[in-house]
């Protein structure tokens, strides 16, 4: 690749990668208080609703029930 | 600032160059400019807030499901959505279908190369995708009937310039999107297979991916062996976040089931999450016993808890919000090489090089 080619080749990447950081630069953020008080609420919202967390009783869980399963 | 005064035949070869230096420049201060916005906002660690959270219990979580059958490393494994059924992928060119609730393998197909690294099932239920080694995606009907040569009805969507490493129907059985060596990412028309776009950015082979819950639109994660994990706008083809804290490779990126945040897994041995309202990485899942890398993650259904399976051959549970390992489990006899939750939540499939499928609830 001859020089010029080379060097207007690294002009462009080097012109993409300044839009790129333009972009990621200019979005709006939030604190990160606000961001984790959010996850926290999203998980107690959704706890009891969650088997491999809360543990569901064996009949309730198709992989726990040992015996050959009976499709309804 | 002025340029220096150059005689006028060598002005040609110096702008180009002094270009550069200018956006090399306004690179850099557009760099120390994020850092600083995404500081400004962290006022609080994740774990220091989640300190008034109950802690968790212990858990008893056990191998409730061995799933034999597969005659190498199993590389790759998703769940239908009808919560029973998996398919599986591995080195030895095979893909099969199983039933977890039996055991029952219901089909198999034998792919044209070895090294098969990602498989997906369809939205539907009637349809798998899988590629690796061959640089493609293909698609399988699943048909009914037991007899009928799956390997006939194959339609390759995707064409990639390396490796094909993951795959993932979007909402529908209509469109794929994949991930490869090549460096990019891109979405397919399944029926034509046509390329709808393209997504340029990462500097290395890209490992891994997965879309955004779609309630929360067309966005997707990815992650590379540029350490970085990126969140791409599947409309227009634009990175519109990037980050770059991991250590290795990035090998597996999953979305927190909000779509506000998404867990990644790497060969530094660690497990992170970031948030993508704060725009920064907001927990660290690593101990200093854990020294073999994460290759893939998952969360229970409320998020609160991670999965990751680990290089030595181990499944570690992490306390998503408090930042703490609650469980380790084993029996795997090699590297787990992929792991997703079911999709009721009420179980993980873990697939190992040991050639083997466990499921665990």
């Amino acid at each position: 690749m001859s020089s010029k080619a080379q060097s207007s080749n690294n002009l462009a990447h080097a012109r993409r990668t300044v839009q790129q950081l333009r972009i990621e630069a200019s979005i709006e953020r939030i604190k990160v208080s606000k961001a984790s008080a959010d996850l926290m609420n999203y998980c107690s919202e959704h706890a009891r609703n969650d088997p491999l967390l809360m543990g569901i009783p064996a009949s309730d869980n198709p992989f726990k029930d040992k015996k050959p399963c009976n499709i309804l | 600032m002025r340029s220096p005064r150059v005689p006028e035949m060598a002005t040609q070869e110096v702008q180009p160059n002094e270009t550069l230096t200018h956006l090399k420049t306004e690179s850099d201060t557009l760099k120390t400019k994020l850092e600083e916005e995404r500081a400004k906002l962290h006022d609080v660690e994740l774990h220091q807030v989640a300190e008034k959270v109950d802690g968790l219990g212990q858990f008893i979580m056990k191998t409730r499901r061995t799933l034999k059958g597969h005659g190498n490393k199993v590389l790759c494994m998703d769940w239908c959505k009808d919560k029973r059924r998996i398919v599986s992928s591995s080195q030895d060119g095979k893909v099969i279908v199983w039933d977890a609730f039996t055991t029952n393998k219901e089909h198999a197909v034998t792919m044209p190369c070895t090294w098969v690294m990602a498989c997906a099932y369809a939205p539907s239920g009637c349809a798998v995708a899988c590629g690796g080694l061959d640089n493609k995606c293909s698609v399988y009907p699943l048909s009914l009937d037991k007899n009928e040569n799956l390997a006939a009805k194959k339609k390759s969507v995707a064409m990639h310039t390396n490796y094909l490493s993951a795959c993932s129907f979007t909402n529908s059985d209509m469109q794929i999107l994949t991930s490869s060596g090549d460096g990019t990412c891109a979405l397919w028309d399944v029926e034509s297979g046509q390329l709808l776009q393209s997504f340029h950015g990462h500097a290395a082979d890209v490992l891994c991916l997965d879309l955004a819950p779609s309630e929360t639109g067309n966005t997707f994660v990815s992650g590379g062996c540029d350490k970085k994990a990126n969140v791409w706008d599947m409309r227009s083809g634009q990175c519109i976040q990037s980050f770059e804290t991991h250590e290795s490779d990035i090998n597996s990126v999953r979305y927190y089931p909000s779509g506000d945040a998404f867990a990644s897994g790497s060969d530094d041995a660690t497990c992170r999450l970031y948030d993508l309202r704060a725009d920064r990485e907001v927990a660290i899942y690593s101990k200093e016993s854990i020294i073999f890398g994460v290759s893939s993650v998952d969360f229970s259904l409320s998020g609160r808890l991670l999965f990751g399976g680990y290089n030595d051959y181990t499944i570690n549970v992490w306390d998503v919000l408090k930042g703490t390992r609650v469980s380790i489990l084993f029996g795997h006899e090699n590297r787990v090489s992929t792991l997703r939750v079911s999709p009721d939540g009420t179980a993980f499939c873990t697939g190992s090089w040991d050639h083997t499928l466990r499921v665990w609830a």
